[in-house]
Formats: C-alpha cells, sequence, structure tokens
C-alpha cells in the first residue's frame, strides 16, 4: 500500500509542473503584435494569435495595404495623384468645388454618413467642415505654441455654420460622382472614417478567412472572433488621468467592436482650460456633457459615429437613442466621474 | 493480530493524510507563485514598431530616448515605483506627457509625431491580463 501511495505521490509532483505549463505546447498559436504610425494620423496597433511570425506578417500586410488604401481616400488633409479623394472633393476651383468621379468606398462612405444624419437628428453632421477646420488650425497653433494659444472667434465660427447645409453634398450612385453644391460646403469625415474604414478592412479579413486578431486604430478598436478561444479582454482607459486605477471597465469581446469618445486625449489649453476636438454642432464649441463615451456594437464605423453622437447628445436622449437600437451597448462616464450604462453593457463586463 | 491490523491501518490512514497534505501544499504553493508574480515584468520602448530598448520595470530609470532625422526628437522616460511615465518630450502634441503613469501588461504610452511607444510587458504571455487598453 505504501508503495502505492508514494507511486501516487510521485505521479503527482511529477505531473503538476506539466499541468502548469500546458500552455507551451508546441502547435499551439503564438500571440503577435504590431505597430502603425501612417495612417489616419494616428497610432495602429494589431495583436492577433498566428502559428508564427511569417503567418503573422502575411496578414499584418494585408491589413496595412487595406488602411493605407482607405487613408489616402478618406483623408481631408492631402491630396494624391491619380486619387479624387474626400480632400479634392473639397477643394474649390474659381470659387466653385467641382463634380468629380470617385471610388465606390467614397460613396458607400458618404451614403453611410447620410443615414447616420437621419439616425442622429443632424447630430453627426460630416457637412461640418467648414466649422471643425476653424478649429483645427486655432488647436495646431495653439499646440505649437501654447503661450499664445487662442479660442477661434464666435463671430467666425457662426459665420462657417451657416455653410454645413449636408443636403449640398450631392451623390450620383449611377455616375459615381460627388459634388458639393456649396463652395463654402466643406467634408469632414473625421467622426466616422476611421471607423468605417476598420470595418471595411474587417470584412475583407473576414472574406480571406482569417479570425483571431484585434485592430485598434486611435483607440477605434474592431476584434476579429476570440483571442486563442477566450474572448478579447479590452481595458477602457480612465478619463481621470490622475487616478492609481489604469482601466475603468475590463471588456470582454468577441466579434465585437469599440470606440471611446473623450475630452482627455486630443485637446489645447487655453487660459489654464482644456479644449477637446469633439465639437457640438449647435453650441460650436466642444461637448462638455461627459468625460467619455463608449459604444460596443459590431459594426466599428457604426460604432465611431454613434461615440461622436453620443459624446454631444444629452444623456436621456443618447440612451433613447441606444435602447432603440439592437446590438448596441454604451457607457457614459460624467464629469464627476459617475457611470451610467445601456442595460445590455455590464454582460460584457467581467 | 488485530492490534498489528489496526495499527496497519493507521498507518494507511497516515499516508493518505499525508499525501493529501503535500498534495495541497503544492496547489496552494503553485497558486500563491502565480498569484504574487508581478503583473508588469518589463518596459519596452519600441520605435517605428521595433522594440529598441527593454528595462525591469523593478529597476529605476531615467533616460531620454532619441528618435527622427539626426536623433533630434526626444522623450524622456522614467521607471520608478514600478510604473513608467513619459516626463517630457518635444513633440508638437504632448498626448505622451500627459498620459497616466503606466504599470499594467498591455497598458501603453504612444507619442504619434516620434513613433514610440513604450509598453509594458510580461516575461510569461500566459496572464491573465487585458490584450488592450484604449
Amino acid at each position: 500500500m505504501k508503495k502505492v501511495i508514494s507511486l501516487f505521490l510521485c505521479l503527482t509532483c511529477a505531473l503538476l509542473p506539466l499541468l502548469t505549463f500546458s500552455s507551451c505546447s508546441v502547435d499551439a498559436p503564438e500571440k503577435f503584435k504590431a505597430y502603425y504610425f501612417d495612417y489616419f494620423d494616428t497610432a495602429t496597433t494589431i495583436v492577433g494569435y498566428a502559428k508564427n511570425q511569417q503567418e503573422f506578417d502575411a496578414v499584418c500586410e494585408i491589413i496595412k495595404g487595406e488602411l493605407e488604401f482607405y487613408h489616402k481616400q478618406y483623408t481631408i488633409y492631402n491630396s494624391y495623384d491619380g486619387i479624387n479623394n474626400i480632400c479634392a472633393l473639397n477643394k474649390t476651383v474659381n470659387g466653385a468645388h467641382k463634380e468629380l468621379r470617385v471610388d465606390k468606398c467614397i460613396i458607400d462612405l458618404l451614403l453611410f454618413c447620410k443615414q447616420l444624419y437621419t439616425q442622429t437628428d443632424g447630430q453627426l453632421n460630416v457637412a461640418m467642415g467648414s466649422v471643425l477646420s476653424i478649429w483645427h488650425s486655432y488647436r495646431n497653433e495653439g499646440m505649437d505654441d501654447p503661450a499664445k494659444a487662442q479660442l477661434p472667434p464666435m463671430d467666425r465660427l457662426k459665420d462657417a455654420s451657416l455653410h454645413t447645409d449636408i443636403e449640398k453634398i450631392i451623390i450620383d450612385e449611377e455616375k459615381q460622382t460627388v459634388f458639393i453644391s456649396d463652395p463654402n460646403v466643406k467634408l469632414d469625415v473625421g467622426a466616422v472614417a476611421k471607423g468605417y474604414a476598420v470595418e471595411r478592412v474587417v470584412q475583407t479579413l473576414i472574406g480571406e478567412g482569417i479570425t483571431g486578431y484585434v485592430l485598434n486604430v486611435g483607440g477605434n478598436v474592431r476584434t476579429i472572433g476570440s483571442g486563442n478561444g477566450t474572448p478579447w479582454q479590452v481595458g477602457i482607459e480612465n478619463p481621470d488621468t490622475d487616478s492609481e486605477q489604469a482601466y475603468i471597465e475590463l471588456l470582454q469581446l468577441e466579434d465585437k467592436s469599440l470606440v471611446t469618445s473623450g475630452n482627455y486625449q486630443r485637446f489645447y489649453v487655453v487660459d489654464g482650460k482644456n479644449y477637446h476636438h469633439i465639437i457640438d454642432p449647435e453650441t460650436l464649441m466642444p461637448g462638455e456633457k461627459f468625460l467619455s463615451v463608449s459604444v460596443i456594437t459590431t459594426d466599428s464605423g457604426y460604432a465611431d459615429g454613434l461615440s461622436t453622437t453620443l459624446f454631444l447628445k444629452d444623456f436621456r436622449d443618447g440612451m433613447e437613442l441606444i435602447e432603440a437600437t439592437e446590438d448596441t451597448e454604451a457607457m457614459w462616464v460624467f464629469p464627476d466621474g459617475t457611470r451610467k450604462y445601456s442595460s445590455g453593457f455590464k454582460a460584457f463586463c467581467q | 493480530m488485530e492490534n498489528n491490523r489496526s495499527s496497519q491501518k493507521r498507518k494507511l490512514k497516515n499516508d493518505i493524510v499525508l499525501a493529501v497534505v503535500i498534495v495541497v501544499i503544492a496547489m496552494a504553493g503553485l497558486l500563491l507563485f502565480n498569484f504574487l508574480k508581478t503583473p508588469g515584468d518589463f518596459v519596452s520602448v519600441k520605435i517605428d514598431g521595433v522594440e529598441k530598448y527593454r528595462y525591469s520595470l523593478s529597476e529605476n530609470v531615467d533616460t531620454v530616448i532619441y528618435t527622427g532625422k539626426d536623433n533630434k526628437q526626444e522623450n524622456r522616460i522614467v521607471i520608478k515605483d514600478g510604473k513608467a511615465s513619459v516626463v517630457s518630450a518635444t513633440c508638437p502634441d504632448k498626448i505622451c506627457v500627459g498620459h497616466r503613469e503606466i504599470s499594467m501588461v498591455n497598458e501603453s504610452i504612444v507619442c504619434l509625431p516620434h513613433k514610440v511607444v513604450v509598453e509594458i510587458v510580461s516575461a510569461d504571455s500566459g496572464a491573465k491580463e487585458p490584450d488592450l487598453v484604449v
């Protein structure tokens, strides 16, 4: 009997380490990470499980190619030879926009934006370019020379706001052309394009049968499948940067997008006060209702647009919108740090 | 005879108790070992996506990372008390300087203009940590 017991003991001691290191088996996919800095004026992180570095690199090459393509199509800041992109649509010649034949992806994006405009009662308006460009230049000057940082004059903003009618953006699906009929109306697709592009990239990957990846394009997170059999763990950063707590929620995501709109990243300082980049179409000033709003839904473009919208909408209206929309959850962080959730949000929390 | 058998039985019982105790201690030890493992082990500094420097999160570091043409772009990185932060930088937006101190695995500070990423990485990737913090 003694022998049996000692044998059992020996076996247990021998097997225990195996138990803990079983995750190191040879065939198990490994986790890889890559970083890019050249797309959508933000940092891109790719996390994925692959058999080896080569397999991961091959997937990253697809993602890079796609991101570069959409970046060039959707940017409002740069024009490229041979591409009629959003920046080209915004240009005027002899005081008028030109009707341009564009890639199908621009038609699709703008139709999506018009649909969002209707759905958000005009809160998400990509025809706000004339207002946003004023903020953009004051913010850039303020960051370059903080001592001379200034707010844009309200009368300039008000003048610009007279030219934000989305109906002036005329899309001809058949001819595949876009024309802006008011020379002072400008497109700014910043609230939607990044997320919309990420969703298209992901659809390409899914079409290739790729799964087990997360794309994070400047906080625009889209998960494809799970992380090696378990849901992806995504922390939402604490908007209170002085707090010890790194993240306020840890979410488990599978085939879902998460986008957070917050006031704590892109901003400049005038007279000791922070002015961030999400501008309310009604006040023409940065929205001040929340520190951040996070949205979970499948489609990344939708998540991107909705998080901006909710950041500007009254809490009640925002909640109403979310509860009336399927497969969509949100979390609001109020200036005092209080958090409120839509009915299904907590199901994603740990 | 009877006596002998009962003493053998007692021995057997003791042996089983001993076996169980040893197994329980071993299990508890392993659990404790896993539990006490520090959450963030290293600070990885990547330039344009490639790791250039790696520091232990437990050491004290105060260093300047130079990047760009003629190495004129600077990010000063400080590691202290198990936390890493960018305390100053020559980038235009200063988002990296405004970022909180990081200490948990997979937390990162990004300086977009300089293409610098400061990230906490674990020696053991099996740890139950977020895949991303955004």
